[in-house]
């Protein structure tokens, strides 16, 4: 028998060990399980809503698109669908898409006033945050590792083998015992991850760079654990020390990071830009039209000498004063976006120092369901306004009838391509942590083996 | 005897030793044949146990020289023990594995063979119950528990034993058919150092004694047949006052 | 001195010289005054911020030129949520749910700006509020002093010594007990404090700041509690410590986060977009007014012209296309509102399911118990809803009234009444709701912590048993 499987054995043997590992491997499964069903029915949602969508649609070319359609009023009643449905990843990584809005109606109105709504969702089941793989590998895989490691070296002198197990001439028994408990771990992460990411369909590079992360993160723990677990002397309290380790990184520091980033970037601009854009669309009533039209050509040059009308109103001044509105905002815009950029940029730099929130952005980078993705939808549903806009202004501007074959024309919106990437810097800051730890447990375990440790108590 | 002129198994030359700057081994010389049971005697803190640690190669002595089989634990840790095996007091096993499992897990881990033909001999060696062999050690008596952690010395067939204290805690009758094992090690050649404090047994069964007290052997008397002892006048000298004498 | 009384000063002084222990308590209470003091800073904040928003914002209506009524529907009004005084202490779902809301006629939209938006993955760590290290943090504290209580003593042979010494197991449970006990009341005597200093300085009310102590000392004593007989019963302090924190990382951690997956697999919310979409539909089949043959405007038309008298529109001494929109407003708002309470219907439904499980993890009683008095819960937010919709739909009509009745009288192309009306339209005066509107908010939750507390109760009585039996 080798003396990895006498290893193996002795492990597997322990009911204790062998709960902790199946646990774990019970926790990550359901976890998997609860993401892709969380994805999926997001997924539903979004087949729910675009089948309402079509009916809706269907009613407003009725009503409005024909020899005698004006493309305003269809404009205006016409909200058109942008979806984003979640990224092949997203099951072992939900992130903010539990909150952030995956579908949204808008139209050739302000943008301003509509990209911001919210959906529905239940604040209250919002509240503990999500139950998936990345949970579970972030607060609960660190405290089976304690459960596997805080007394690797501690129950063997409390037991009296210590000395024993010193005394053989073969040599790596500490490196195979994590080492096998390090593989038993990541197998009870992987296999419900790889299981997930076949049914999902997820790209293997992110499916690997996912597993990477926790690999990393997990040796990180092992070190750490191998640590403490052979610098103190009883098995209760390198536990308590471990889990002491656990909290402050994992429930302590990152809410402490969270009020100091909310105080002291604040995002109220949001708010001004929606209340300043509602002033400029509603003043645009009150002024004369070229005060409206004047703003509006210098991004429009195009529509310039065909702004007269005949009366008190038409739609392409209408539609104009509503993109002057959001022409007016657009630093407060930008202010915004860089007030929650910067956020994030401060939980990346956070995620340097703090490996559970490093492999947080990491796995959700790579799952595209962080703040980034959030932006990216954002953009691309701002990219579609401007899309929708123009190809209405020319039958504004033209007074040209819209009829049913140029209902067909209006264009739609296409989900985003996912982009996953793989965050470098948090990767590496995450693979010198473990590194360094498990080089310093490696350090302090292979002194266990010296002089001091194995000093007897009483001689 | 015969192996007089032979180069002894375990040979301890000068030895000092400090824990900080707590002197425990002061000049300890000492040394035993193949065939040969050596008792070492001495109260708490003589520095028996630091002896053991310096055969095993777990500290490295500030002078003076140790060898095992002609080999330097501290510079070939793992080659010394290659030659030994070591027997701690009091130890318990893995509970949760049979006595066959725990014998075959520390065979594997000294990349020992670990088949029946191996593990099954010991364990009759030793006289363990062979209904035993397969039961989990959790129930094991202290008595139980020693001769598995022998039976697994045995097993490993090397030529030199450390026994750290092997009859404390024993009732009479498992102490006699414990030097009934030295006694088949003594057959086997197996050179048997045992650390203890306790008299009447190193008596019995050793060769010679060694009184080990402050860190260096005091006195040493051959023992076995036809050796006399004045056991209480050795008893008051020597057994569990340690240094203070 | 009692023997009770004896073994708890023995406990105390031997947690006294626990220098890890005393390093973490201190770490604790340092950390319940930074999160106080920082959740204060934020809510004045946050209330600043808002008084201002709202402020200028209802300036703004005021200062609206001569317009035509429907305009200033669509001009609407931002009201934006009060933050609750006690919220400091937990915010509850408030990062979670918008706080500012846009009202305009006939659309309902969505309050907007949830902090939780507007955060980095960060935020789903927990926040920083007194809440948060009392419900998460301090019971681990109380597992790391308490779980070693009787097994260390056990461990040690102390146990056997103190039954030599004719002192009963009753004793010992009971004496560790006391110990800790007044432990967990001291570690969360800096939160209460805190409470009491802000019901002393008028901030809050002495009536929801008692029991928010109440409940927090049960939940604190709960732990303590649970400590010392798992200690009693265990034979080993490491079994404890593993037992304790799998309960803590289960009732804690766990079961918060995987209930909500159930609750949503087997009630699922509409998006808004679907009630939209089905509000159009259904307002649509009620009638189109703008469709001389429809049965519904025709029968409406006839009723008006009835009640004035009258035989023709022209004759109307109102506006009608003014009525219309009083009656499509009065319509839309009840579809809006049975849309709104469906929702809210579901939702509760699938807290439902999550309140059941307090049962099991009681920290789902004292988080609903702590919101529901900080004024932070769900209910405060769902009330807030549906007083900025009475609101809404009361300035609305105001607004369509004025059509009816002023633009007759004005006429012309370009028809606006005085901007000095706007002036009579009321302004949203928000009315903070007592968490005494719904008792079984409170009482559910105060039941389930003190039948925990009862049930731990008996078991230690069963666990002190237990042990005299062991030392025997």
């Amino acid at each position: 028998m080798s003396p990895l499987r006498a290893e193996a054995r002795l492990l597997l043997r322990s009911g204790r060990n062998l709960f902790a590992v199946i646990l774990l491997l019970m926790l990550t499964s359901a976890a998997v399980w609860s993401g892709l069903v969380q994805m999926d029915a997001q997924r539903a949602t979004i087949e729910r809503v675009e089948r309402e969508q079509t009916r809706d649609l269907a009613a407003v070319e009725a009503a409005q698109a024909g020899p005698k359609g004006e493309a305003g009023y269809n404009a205006y009643y016409a909200f058109m669908l942008t979806q984003d449905p979640p990224p092949a990843l997203a099951f072992a990584a939900i992130g903010q898409r539990d909150l952030q809005p995956f579908v949204l109606r808008i139209r050739a109105l302000g943008l301003e006033a509509q990209r911001y709504d919210s959906e529905n969702y239940n604040a209250e089941l919002a509240l503990p945050g999500v139950f998936d793989w990345a949970f579970v590998l972030i607060y609960l895989a660190p405290l089976v590792i304690i459960a596997l490691t805080h007394d690797m070296v501690t129950a063997e002198r409390e037991a009296g083998r210590l000395r024993l197990l010193l005394s053989l001439p073969g040599s790596g028994l500490w490196r195979r015992r994590t080492g096998l408990r390090y593989a038993l771990v990541l197998a009870a992460l992987a296999l419900p991850l790889i299981t997930g990411a076949i049914i999902a369909g997820a790209p293997v590079a992110g499916t690997f760079g996912i597993m990477l992360a926790a690999a990393l993160y997990c040796a990180f723990w092992f070190g750490l654990a191998l640590l403490i677990g052979a610098a103190l002397r009883a098995s209760a309290t390198a536990a308590a020390a471990m889990i002491g380790c656990w909290i402050v990184p994992t429930l302590v520091i990152p809410t402490l990071g969270n009020a100091a980033i909310a105080g002291a970037i604040p995002a109220g601009k949001g708010i001004d830009l929606t209340l300043a854009q509602r002033e400029v669309v509603h003043k645009g009533w009150d002024i004369p039209k070229e005060e409206t039209f004047e703003p509006f050509f210098v991004n429009h040059p195009e529509w310039r000498g065909k702004e007269e009308f005949e009366g008190r109103f038409h739609w392409k001044w209408y539609y104009a004063m509503h993109q002057v509105g959001d022409e007016t905002v657009a630093q407060d815009v930008a202010d915004y976006r860089g007030a929650l950029t910067a956020r994030d940029k401060w939980t990346s730099r956070l995620g340097l120092i703090l490996p559970g929130v490093g492999t947080m952005n990491v796995m959700h980078r790579l799952a595209d369901t962080d703040s980034t993705a959030g932006f990216a939808y954002q953009d691309s549903i701002a990219a579609y306004h401007e899309r929708l806009r123009k190809f209405y202004y020319p039958y504004m501007f033209n007074d040209k009838a819209f009829t049913r074959a140029d209902f067909a024309q209006i264009p739609r919106y296409t989900s985003r391509v996912p982009g996953g990437s793989l965050p470098a810097g948090s990767l590496v800051a995450l693979l010198l942590a473990a590194a360094l730890f498990l080089w310093l447990g490696a350090r302090k375990v292979t002194r266990v083996s010296s002089a001091r440790d194995s000093r007897p108590k009483d001689d | 005897m015969a192996q007089g002129t032979a180069e002894p198994a375990i040979e301890l030359a000068g030895v000092q030793h400090s824990y900080g700057t707590a002197p425990v081994l002061r000049g300890l010389d000492l040394s035993v044949q193949r065939g040969e049971i050596y008792a070492l005697l001495g109260g708490n803190g003589a520095g028996k146990s630091t002896t053991l640690s310096a055969l095993l190669g777990f500290i490295a002595p500030s002078s003076g020289s140790v060898r095992v089989c002609g080999i330097d634990p501290v510079s070939d840790p793992r080659g010394a023990r290659a030659q030994m095996a070591y027997v701690p007091e009091n130890v318990s096993l893995y509970d949760h594995l049979t006595a066959r499992e725990n014998i075959a897990y520390f065979l594997a881990l000294a990349g020992h063979d670990t088949g029946a033909s191996v593990i099954e001999p010991a364990l009759g060696a030793v006289g363990l119950d062979s209904q035993a062999w397969d039961r989990r050690m959790s129930g094991f008596s202290k008595g139980m528990r020693q001769k598995v952690a022998i039976a697994l010395a045995l097993a490993r067939d090397v030529p030199v034993l450390l026994l750290d204290e092997p009859t404390s805690g024993l009732d009479p009758r498992a102490v006699l058919e414990f030097n009934g094992l030295l006694d088949t090690a003594r057959e086997r050649q197996v050179a048997v150092l045992m650390v203890t404090h306790d008299l009447v047994s190193a008596v019995d069964i050793a060769d010679r004694i060694g009184f080990l007290t402050a860190g260096r052997i005091e006195e040493e008397q051959q023992a076995g047949e036809g050796a006399r002892f004045d056991l209480n006048a050795l008893h008051d000298r020597y057994a569990g006052t340690g240094q203070a004498i | 001195m009692s023997s009770v009384g004896l073994i708890a000063r023995d406990e105390w002084r031997a947690l006294l010289r626990n220098r890890a222990g005393l390093l973490a308590s201190g770490l604790l209470v340092l950390l319940v005054l930074v999160a106080s003091f920082t959740s204060l800073e934020r809510r004045v904040a946050i209330e600043a911020d808002r008084e201002r928003y709202q402020a200028s914002v209802d300036e703004q209506f005021d200062q609206q030129p001569d317009r035509h009524p429907h305009r200033m529907v669509h001009y609407g009004q931002f009201v934006f949520r009060p933050i609750a005084p006690l919220a400091f202490f937990d915010t509850g779902v408030d990062s979670y749910t918008g706080n500012t809301i846009f009202l305009e006629g006939h659309r309902q939209n969505s309050a907007n700006f949830a902090e939780a938006r507007q955060s980095s993955l960060l935020m789903r760590f927990g926040q920083l509020t007194p809440a948060f290290v009392l419900q998460t943090l301090a019971p681990l504290l109380l597992i790391f002093l308490g779980f070693a209580s009787i097994s260390r003593e056990r461990e040690r042979g102390t146990l056997r010594l103190m039954a030599a010494q004719g002192v009963a197991a009753r004793q010992v449970m009971q004496g560790k007990l006391l110990a800790h006990g007044v432990i967990a009341l001291v570690i969360g005597l800096p939160a209460f404090l805190v409470l009491g200093g802000f019901a002393a300085t008028g901030a809050a009310s002495w009536a929801a700041v008692l029991p928010m102590i109440g409940g927090y000392a049960a939940w604190l004593l709960l732990w303590a509690v649970l400590g010392v007989i798992l200690s009693a019963v265990l034979r080993r302090s490491r079994d404890v410590l593993a037992v304790l924190i799998g309960l803590w990382m289960v009732g804690v951690i766990l079961l918060p986060r995987a209930l909500p997956v159930a609750a949503e697999a087997r009630t699922q919310l509409d998006t808004n977009i679907e009630t939209e979409i089905a509000l159009h539909r259904e307002v649509a089949e009620i009638g189109d007014s703008h469709d001389p043959d429809d049965p519904y405007f025709n029968d409406f038309r006839q009723r008006v012209l009835d009640e004035y008298g009258v035989e023709s529109v022209e004759d109307l001494p109102v506006q009608y296309a003014g009525l219309v929109s009083i009656e499509g407003e009065r319509l839309t708002t009840g579809i809006y509102a049975d849309a709104a309470e469906r929702s809210r219907a579901r939702e509760d439904a699938q807290n439902a399911l999550v309140h059941d499980f307090s049962l099991i993890s009681p920290l789902i009683a004292i988080r609903q118990l702590s919101m529901t008095l900080a004024g932070s819960d769900l209910a405060a937010h769902y009330d807030f809803l549906q007083q900025t919709e009475a609101f809404r739909y009361d300035f609305v009509q105001r607004l369509n009234r004025m059509q009816a009745e002023l633009i007759p009288g004005i006429g012309g192309e370009d028809p606006r009444i005085s901007a000095e009306y706007w002036q009579d339209i009321p302004r949203f005066h928000y009315q903070a709701p007592s968490p005494f509107d719904r008792p079984s908010d409170l009482i559910w939750p105060a039941a389930v912590l003190l039948g925990w507390l009862a049930a731990l109760s008996v078991l230690a009585v069963w666990a002190s048993r237990r042990l005299e039996r062991n030392l025997r």
